[in-house]
């Protein structure tokens, strides 16, 4: 039984180290003007503020990762659970704001849009800590006796992580999605008439064929118009084969907008 | 599938996926605005120009008592001769002149064909948008020319900066150092993941082939069958892909102003060149952008230079 309850956490313990080298990382390379990369829980507090947050939200991991190597106190695990538990608030929040927004978990691997496994992984991560808050041992203690539940804990991880998606793609095509040449019109085309937001939606459209489409970095947007002569707009993510669909509807004289969001088909 | 306003895309862009739709325009934190003018020279005096407009009202501008312009050469503004069209930069909402372009064009392209003996004529191909033109190249700036053209033949690119007489654009100055490859063989761009270019810096250049007054910039990496361009998506900049409309926030570095430009064109042509500016530093290669006159001249460019080192963002 105390195999189990200390198994996750050398596992905790190393994501906490990697999401703060890639923060600290994407810190010290960004910077530049109207960054092209819109990363994490950064993108909703100023511009100011962005990187102090980055750099306090890394530190804060770091100090965790230590504690929960290094001793039992439960202030770190406690603290690691309250860690999870929030982010995964955050990235709920992250996606209902910001639908173009990426975690940025893992710095700018993690550009691609908050989806359903993206929170799935913290919702994962924060049961991972909650169970390892009882664990007798301290990290290091639990990690020079690995155990098929650790493996386990890491293949959810990864069955979890969207980026590894993008890793793959980046070993086979050299660049990210936004400088790749994009699959046909058509093919996003069908993948949107594929997606959920599409069937939700198919039947508000005058026609169903799209008057205008046009591609910006990673989407493609497609333009229709409702019988109300408002224009619907869905935009597609260009990398993944189920990918994420956002929609908004926005009234014809408006040139502002006051978006209706939906839920996500990710 | 045409374009029924390109305007919308933003909106709608911003509206699908929760963000600011961004407004066209300088960035109101760089400095006292600059403000383009650009009409036919009705008269001037050393302190007083007075133009007609494209859209054919009478303005007089205040001349700085520190103002230049170029007519082919650094000239007086009182110098310029009357019915010339002129770019000038102005200050104070546009009252206050203090540089004068006059008859500038620039000519762009690949070389076609080569003729003459002593003034050279030679024909360019300006890209599928903006078609064929045919230059002079005369006999006193052919020399100099031909320095930074050093593969002055059918095939390759050919960038300068000159006048426009009597319908004809003459050559006079270069623009840039001709890239050495043919303009079909363009480099490719960096591998994305080298980790050496962590933001998008470059070169910035201006085409006169945009309407007048208009503000925008033509910009390579946009995808063809969007465009129905045929040589669009080519650069060796490592660019993102984006559409025509989308918002580019370009600032310039040279002279720290930044503003945001629509993309109103593809720039077909500006991919082809893997250059550098040398306008205030050396910048990393390939041309991110070719701006209208009115864009580049607001962002503190010189049409004269021909270039200025920026960076881009998504506006």
């Amino acid at each position: 039984m105390t195999h189990v309850l200390e198994s996750q956490l050398p596992i905790l313990i190393v994501l906490l180290v990697l999401g703060t080298v890639a923060k600290v990382a994407t810190v010290r390379s960004g910077g530049e003007p109207g960054a092209l990369s819109r990363l994490g829980p950064a993108v909703l507090v100023p511009d100011r503020m962005k990187a102090p947050v980055m750099v306090a939200c890394a530190a804060g991991e770091l100090v965790m990762a230590a504690g929960l190597l290094l001793t039992t106190h439960p202030i770190f695990r406690w603290g690691t659970v309250a860690f999870f538990a929030l982010s995964t608030y955050v990235l709920l929040e992250l996606r209902r704001r910001r639908p173009d927004a990426g975690c940025g978990c893992f710095g700018e691997v993690s550009s691609a849009p908050v989806g359903l496994r993206s929170i799935g992984r913290t919702v994962a991560l924060t049961v991972m800590s909650v169970m390892s808050v009882w664990a007798p041992v301290t990290g290091w203690e639990a990690a020079i006796r690995p155990s098929w539940l650790m493996a386990a804990g890491v293949a959810v991880l990864l069955a979890l992580s969207p980026e590894i998606e993008e890793m793959i793609d980046r070993v086979r095509f050299r660049a990210p999605c936004e400088q790749r040449r994009g699959p046909a019109e058509s093919v996003v085309l069908s993948r949107l008439r594929a997606s959920g937001t599409w069937r939700a939606h198919e039947g508000e459209l005058a026609s169903a064929e799209p008057y205008d489409s046009w591609r910006e970095l990673c989407w493609r947007f497609f333009a229709f118009r409702d019988q109300d002569q408002n224009d619907v707009v869905f935009a597609v993510y260009l990398s993944g084969r189920r990918p994420a669909v956002r929609m908004a509807v926005v009234s014809a004289e408006d040139s502002g907008s006051l978006p209706e969001y939906t839920p996500v088909s990710a | 599938m045409g374009h029924p306003s390109v305007e919308r895309r933003r909106v709608l862009a911003a509206a699908a996926l929760g963000r600011e739709s961004g407004v066209p325009g300088p960035d109101p934190g760089s400095g006292d605005p600059m403000t383009a003018v650009a009409g036919e020279i009705l008269d001037v005096s050393p302190h007083l120009i007075v133009i007609e407009t494209p859209e054919g009202t009478e303005e007089r501008l205040v001349i700085a008592p520190w103002a230049t312009a170029w007519h082919g050469a650094d000239a007086a503004p009182a110098d310029l001769p009357v019915g010339s069209m002129v770019i000038m930069r102005a200050l104070r909402d546009g009252r206050v002149v203090e540089r004068i372009w006059a008859d500038t064009t620039r000519i762009t392209g690949t070389i076609l064909s080569i003729s003459g003996r002593k003034d050279l004529t030679v024909e360019l191909d300006c890209g599928p948008h903006r078609g064929h033109r045919t230059i002079v190249i005369p006999y006193r700036a052919s020399g100099r020319l031909q320095v930074r053209h050093p593969k002055f033949e059918p095939g390759y690119l050919f960038d300068a900066i000159g006048i426009r007489r009597d319908g004809t654009g003459l050559a006079l100055l270069p623009a840039t150092s001709q890239p050495p490859y043919p303009a079909r063989a363009v480099p490719p761009p960096p591998p994305a993941y080298a980790g050496l270019q962590s933001r998008i810096s470059g070169t910035v250049t201006w085409s006169d082939m945009f309407d007048e007054e208009e503000r925008g910039a033509a910009y390579p990496m946009l995808e063809r069958p969007d465009t129905g361009c045929p040589d669009a998506g080519v650069s060796c900049a490592g660019l993102p892909y984006l559409a025509l409309g989308s918002l580019l926030q370009i600032r310039n570095i040279c002279s720290r102003r930044s503003a945001n430009v629509p993309v109103v064109a593809c720039g077909c042509v500006a991919g082809r060149f893997c250059d550098r500016c040398v306008e205030c530093d050396t910048s990393p290669r390939g041309r991110i952008a070719e701006l209208s006159p009115f864009s580049y001249v607001e962002l503190g460019g010189d049409l004269v230079k021909g270039c200025f080192n920026a960076q881009i963002g998504l506006g």
